[in-house]
């Protein structure tokens, strides 16, 4: 008991008590509160931040994926007009062909059809000449009657030589 | 003549140790060395006499303890009142350190620890510096006298049952002979022992005067004796440590080193356990989720 009475002594416990409560509210209104106020807003912080560095992260992922979708469309657009142009490409090519045959084989129609005209104009010409000469052939044989038998073999030999000619 | 020689003697147990010389020759005396001399112990001892030396002997430790907790608050509110967002020095000091504690009582505590996490860093801190503060030359631990360390256990046992009180709320029992079930403070369920069936109904006083003597007397009790045996103890080695040194001519200065390590590390220690027992006590006397339990303990064997 004398321990006690001797280390314990009622006042000093009395103002250490008060002395630490004045500490204790102090210190819990003016530093723990602010402090752990401090750090929960920061820890809310960085953790907002990394959620949004997440979506972000994220967005780019999107776009560049849509970005890439779009760049393979464009490149696909490209490609189909190239095939395109090529196709029409071909295309006229043939259709000049078509052209170009056609029409020269409207122009070997129009001379074979001008040749033929010739022909047949030639062929006239020759048969009138033919009759001229014949007429004219005629003449002479029956001028020259006297000799005329003699001569007669000539004369289809000549005929027989034109006839060939034609 | 043997007087005389008595008289030698105790001059020559001064030299070797004046403590124990000290107590015995001025036994009941107002003043008895346990630890190494602080400023107010010297200048009372050089001033016996002066008007200021009484009040400062009888207030010694509550001026040391003011000392620290003016230091303590002004480097708390000087830390808090700085609010970057990237903290720096002082500020960072005390973030890391109120990060350190809150970690620790949330983890034992859990998430609704935090709001006890004020009251338990001030103990923590205040009995740290406290016990430290025994280290600088001149000053003294004030944790090393019963009073401090007391104050300080009745103020947690105090804080602990509050929080007992208002934390566990009501819960719903159910008596035997009555069919309607009332309302308890779950505090008093937890006083009278958690009672189960009739057995445990017998025992409420016994439990009541049991739990109230442990909660409200024993608790404190171990708390402050602990903190204050070894807060002394460790300030009589110092100074035992200081006074070889002294009388081996410094031959056994390294010992005293030694002990000042050792008081450095025993000192984080005792505010370590401290402020880990008040955490587990906070712990004991905040709800359970075990309100339904209560209502069929109570009733258990009533039908």
């Amino acid at each position: 008991m004398e321990f006690f009475a001797k280390n314990i002594i009622p006042g000093e416990v009395l103002v250490q008590l008060i002395a630490f409560l004045i500490v204790f509210f102090s210190l819990k209104a003016f530093a723990w509160k602010p402090l752990q106020a401090s750090l929960a807003s920061r820890r809310e912080k960085i953790r907002s931040d990394l959620q949004e560095i997440e979506e972000a992260k994220r967005e780019i992922e999107r776009l560049r994926q849509e970005y890439g979708e779009h760049l393979q469309k464009i490149e696909d657009e490209a490609r189909a007009k190239l095939q395109q142009a090529v196709h029409e490409g071909r295309e006229i090519a043939r259709q000049i062909q078509d052209k170009a045959r056609e029409e020269s084989q409207a122009a070997f129609a129009k001379a074979k059809e001008n040749l033929d005209l010739e022909v047949a104009k030639a062929r006239i010409t020759l048969r009138r000449e033919i009759g001229d000469l014949a007429l004219r052939v005629s003449e002479k044989v029956i001028r020259e009657r006297l000799d005329a038998n003699r001569e007669q073999d000539k004369v289809l030999e000549i005929l027989d030589q034109l006839e060939n000619t034609l | 003549m043997e007087n005389y020689s008595h008289q030698i003697d105790s001059a020559a147990q001064t030299l070797v140790n004046p403590t124990e010389a000290h107590a015995i020759s001025s036994h009941g005396a107002v003043h008895e060395a346990h630890e190494l001399p602080n400023w107010i112990s010297i200048f009372t001892s050089h001033f016996p006499d002066h008007p200021a030396s009484d009040f400062l002997h009888r207030w010694e430790n509550v001026i040391f303890s003011l000392t620290i907790a003016l230091f303590i608050s002004g480097v708390g509110i000087i830390a808090a009142r700085k609010k970057n967002r990237v903290p720096q020095g002082i500020q960072n000091l005390c973030e890391a350190v109120v990060e350190g504690l809150e970690t620790f009582v949330t983890g034992i505590l859990g998430e609704a620890g935090r709001k006890h996490v004020p009251f338990l860093g001030t103990i923590f801190l205040y009995i740290l510096f406290m016990n430290w503060f025994g280290l600088f030359p001149f000053m003294k631990s004030p944790t090393a006298a019963w009073s401090t360390t007391l104050a300080l256990a009745l103020t947690t046992m105090v804080y602990v049952q509050l929080t007992g009180m208002m934390g566990q709320g009501f819960t719903q029992v159910k008596l035997p002979f009555f069919k309607r079930r009332f309302l308890f403070p779950a505090y008093l369920i937890h006083l009278m022992g958690n009672p189960k069936g009739i057995f445990g109904i017998m025992v409420i006083p016994l439990m009541l005067v049991l739990n109230i003597i442990l909660e409200f007397g024993a608790v404190p009790f171990s708390l402050s004796l602990r903190l204050f045996a070894n807060i002394s103890s460790e300030d009589r080695l110092l100074l035992n440590f200081a006074e070889l040194a002294l009388s081996s001519k410094f031959l056994a200065f390294p010992f005293q080193i030694f002990a000042n390590l050792l008081a450095l590390i025993f000192s984080l220690v005792q505010a370590f356990v401290f402020m880990l027992l008040s955490t587990v006590y906070i712990a004991l006397v905040l709800p359970h989720d075990e309100h339904h339990e209560h209502e069929e303990i109570v009733s258990g064997h009533a039908h």
